[in-house]
């Protein structure tokens, strides 16, 4: 394993990881309120984040999207602005550690922060409440440099359907079209993860350019609905799209999802909300994993998943989305973002070339990005602007 | 600031008469103007110092009258004369407009994430109308962009002022508005913000909170221009207490001229020296008569001479507020954005020299746009992003 470690670093080197979801921004809001000098993410922050610049530098890191997830409570209330706020963060943070990192808005961009050794800085909004129904405002997000929207949350919207709610669209809307065709001439990436797979489908049937799963996996591998169905890994190549395989153990680890329903059944049990987090909380949960140990997932349980996406997509079509500081837990062996040469070793070990490594790692994503652009372009010289609304295309 | 004056404003001949001059070119002497009328010197002033214009609700006053769909081009079309409205392109040329504040107010009525939403769409839709008419529109987001616009025969094209209360008492959107290219802000508009005190609203904070303080601070790490249009005197004289960049009012009159208690008071404008502040003199009638009759040119001009007495003519501007208010609109002396002709010529009327008529339309504005950039630059080094909340400064109250 040693070796295919040192082999992995130097891919890395050379190929860096373009990870697809970070939740940096929303852990310094929660907690430290933005405060980053109480966060200083140029030293060993491990006790408090899964993120620092030395362990992005360990992790062979050249790219990042910033997840600048706000909760999808916010919405009719505080969406818009929170997820201006993670937007400022973000640039802040870009501004603060300009050796590090470097605002990215473009595929040329990540090539020239790559050529520098700085760490690609994109950012990428969770979930459709952050546009409050309107196109103007996604614009809005794009000018501010957002380079990929997650239709939705773990919430329905009116216009898409969420893996994780009730139905409420039927997969896309009139209007949820709309928005998918206004990214589309925005260059900005249609994000399918979290969506329901009927959203899935509609998406890749109207959009004309490449989509990613930010943070997703296989569902034919482990059967829970936030991971992507065969048929429709099935279709990127003919979209161009990408898969960017996550870590989060209770989405890719079989015996973690159903330990994280007993586990969420029994906080219920006990009249709380699952996610609940309050000392009580935190009390009635430690008591449940003392008495049942937690499945822990590796890099294997995710090169497991990648294996099978690349056999229904294929190579081209496969990326990395960690989900870091996004998730409680990880597996054991990627436990923060200094980890993914471990998972590059365990795909060497498992015969995967440096060619392809080089595409799941680096170019892929770039690919996929420069592609949405050429499309952006297009598009900018058929139609103008869509102020379509809600009301208006959904009735 | 006062001593940012730049040096266009400088008449070249030393004379009070109205020279043809290119600004800042002092080899070209006084043409003969002095045979011709007040409206032909007027808009011989014109053609070198054009009007920056303060306010212009002419966005707000598209989106209610396309309701769902502002796209130019669609339902308006300002290249050819818009008879619905009080500006287009044509009147604005006709108006010696070489620079526009485009208004992003939105309703007093809309709170929380739909006023930060209606603003994107505000500014949104300015960033359309630039796109649009490119030979006309120049976007315009600093004071060499202004005079880039000007030397080529563009109208530049600001954005503001926002609406304090659409940044959601939070430093995150106003830095996001920043981004976007707004470039100046009112801290309230009819009613107070939770941190700042409006002029026609219960005094909560008795001007400021210490969260508001924060956010005139933030404006001018930024580079922002703070609009006191609408706010409490005591919220005017509170930030000119710790505003370190010039103020505007983007449209206003003299309290003493006209008790309107959203006019300024004397004791404020004679802090404008100090500030390099503008203030920027409104058309509109409710705020020239307090609606005794209709207001007439004469009403403008007494308040401009007022500003200029007590404040001095380095510190006042013109801000019409065309398409703020159809309400009032046919009660106004001047009908549209070509009327700032008629305007002039009544001061050229009353005496006012080249210099102090160049500083009106075109040089005060100018420099407080360019002080406020001074005073971003040195505020950068100084300060790092404010991470403040409302909620942190203010506690329970907000």
């Amino acid at each position: 394993m040693s070796a295919s470690l040192d082999a992995a670093k130097e891919l890395l080197a050379r190929w860096p990881v373009v990870d697809g979801h970070n939740d940096l921004p929303w852990a310094l809001r929660e907690q430290v309120r933005y405060d980053l000098d109480r966060r200083d993410i140029a030293g060993d922050q491990s006790a408090h984040l899964h993120t620092d610049l030395p362990r992005l530098r360990a992790g062979g890191v050249g790219a990042q999207f910033w997840s600048v997830y706000v909760r999808a409570e916010y919405a009719g209330d505080h969406a818009v602005s929170a997820t201006l706020e993670q937007i400022d963060v973000v640039r802040q943070l870009v501004g603060r550690y300009p050796g590090d990192l470097r605002l990215a808005l473009t595929s040329g961009d990540m090539e020239a922060a790559r050529a520098e050794r700085r760490i690609a800085s994109l950012m990428g909004a969770e979930g459709g409440h952050s546009i409050n129904n309107s196109l103007a405002t996604l614009r809005a997000l794009h000018r501010l440099g957002v380079r990929y929207m997650t239709l939705t949350h773990n919430n329905s919207l009116d216009w898409a359907d969420s893996a994780t709610d009730e139905p409420k669209a039927g997969g896309l809307s009139r209007f949820g079209e709309e928005v998918v065709r206004e990214m589309n001439r925005l260059g900005m990436l249609v994000d399918l993860s979290h969506v329901a797979a009927e959203t899935m489908r509609d998406a890749l049937r109207v959009t004309r350019a490449p989509v990613i799963f930010s943070h997703s996996s296989a569902r034919a591998v482990c059967d829970h609905p936030r991971n992507i169905p065969d048929d429709v890994l099935e279709r990127l190549p003919a979209n161009g799209g990408i898969a960017m395989a996550t870590f989060v153990p209770k989405f890719v680890l079989p015996a973690a999802v159903e330990w994280t329903q007993r586990a969420d059944e029994n906080m219920r049990a006990h009249g709380l909300h699952h996610l609940d987090t309050s000392e009580g909380g935190m009390t009635v949960q430690r008591a449940f994993e003392a008495a049942h140990p937690r499945p822990v997932a590796t890099a294997a349980t995710v090169a497991d998943h990648l294996d099978h996406m690349r056999d229904v997509a294929g190579i081209d079509h496969l990326g990395i989305g960690g989900d870091f500081d996004g998730t409680a837990f990880t597996p054991s062996d990627l436990a923060d973002v200094a980890g993914y040469p471990q998972l590059i070793a365990e795909l060497l070990d498992r015969k995967w070339s440096t060619a392809d490594l080089a595409k799941l790692t680096w170019q892929n994503a770039v690919r996929t990005l420069r592609i949405a652009e050429d499309v952006a372009r297009e598009e900018q010289a058929r139609r103008g602007p869509s102020n379509a609304t809600l009301e208006e295309l959904d009735g | 600031m006062a001593d940012l004056a730049p040096a266009e404003l400088t008449d070249p001949a030393g004379a009070s008469e109205i020279s043809g001059a290119a600004p800042g070119d002092g080899s070209a002497g006084p043409l003969p103007l002095g045979l011709r009328g007040p409206l032909a010197r007027a808009r011989a002033l014109l053609a070198t110092h054009p009007v920056v214009d303060g306010c212009n609700g002419l966005p707000w006053s598209l989106r209610r009258r396309t309701g769902h769909d502002p796209t130019p081009g669609h339902r308006f079309d300002l290249d050819h004369g818009e008879t619905g409205v009080r500006t287009d392109i044509p009147r604005l040329r006709a108006g010696g407009i070489g620079g526009q504040f485009w208004s992003l107010q939105v309703p007093a009525e809309l709170t929380g994430e739909a006023a930060v939403t209606a603003t994107l769409e505000q500014i949104d839709f300015v960033h359309a109308l630039i796109r649009t008419y490119p030979g006309a529109l120049h976007l315009a987001l600093s004071a060499d962009d202004l005079t880039e616009a000007r030397d080529h025969g563009r109208i530049a094209s600001l954005l503001g002022s926002a609406a304090g209360h659409a940044i959601d008492s939070s430093l995150g959107v106003l830095r996001s508005f920043y981004r976007l290219g707004v470039r100046s802000l009112s801290l309230t508009a009819g009613r107070s913000t939770p941190w700042a005190d409006s002029a026609t609203d219960e005094p909560r904070a008795g001007g400021l909170t210490v969260f508001g303080e924060e956010v005139v601070r933030e404006m001018n790490r930024l580079g922002m221009l703070i609009d006191l249009t609408w706010c409490s005197a005591d919220t005017m004289r509170h930030t000119l207490e710790i505003t370190r960049s010039p103020v505007l009012w983007c449209h206003t009159a003299a309290r003493a001229v006209c008790a309107h208690p959203r006019n300024v008071p004397d004791e404020v404008l004679s802090l404008l020296p100090r500030n390099g502040g503008v203030c920027m003199v409104t058309f509109t009638p409710e705020h020239l008569t307090r609606g005794s009759g209709p207001a007439s040119v004469q009403d403008i001009a007494d308040h401009l001479d007022h500003i200029r007495a007590v404040a001095g003519p380095d510190h006042v501007g013109l801000g019409a507020g065309f398409d703020t208010d159809p309400a009032t609109a046919h009660r106004s002396p001047v009908p549209d954005v070509a009327g700032y002709p008629l305007l002039l010529a009544e001061l050229i009327d009353r005496g006012w020299s080249f210099r102090d008529l160049a500083g009106l339309t075109w040089g005060n504005a100018l420099r407080a746009v360019r002080g406020a950039e001074c005073a971003a630059r040195a505020a950068r080094g100084r300060r790092a992003p404010s991470t403040a909340t409302i909620e942190r400064l203010d506690g329970e109250r907000a």
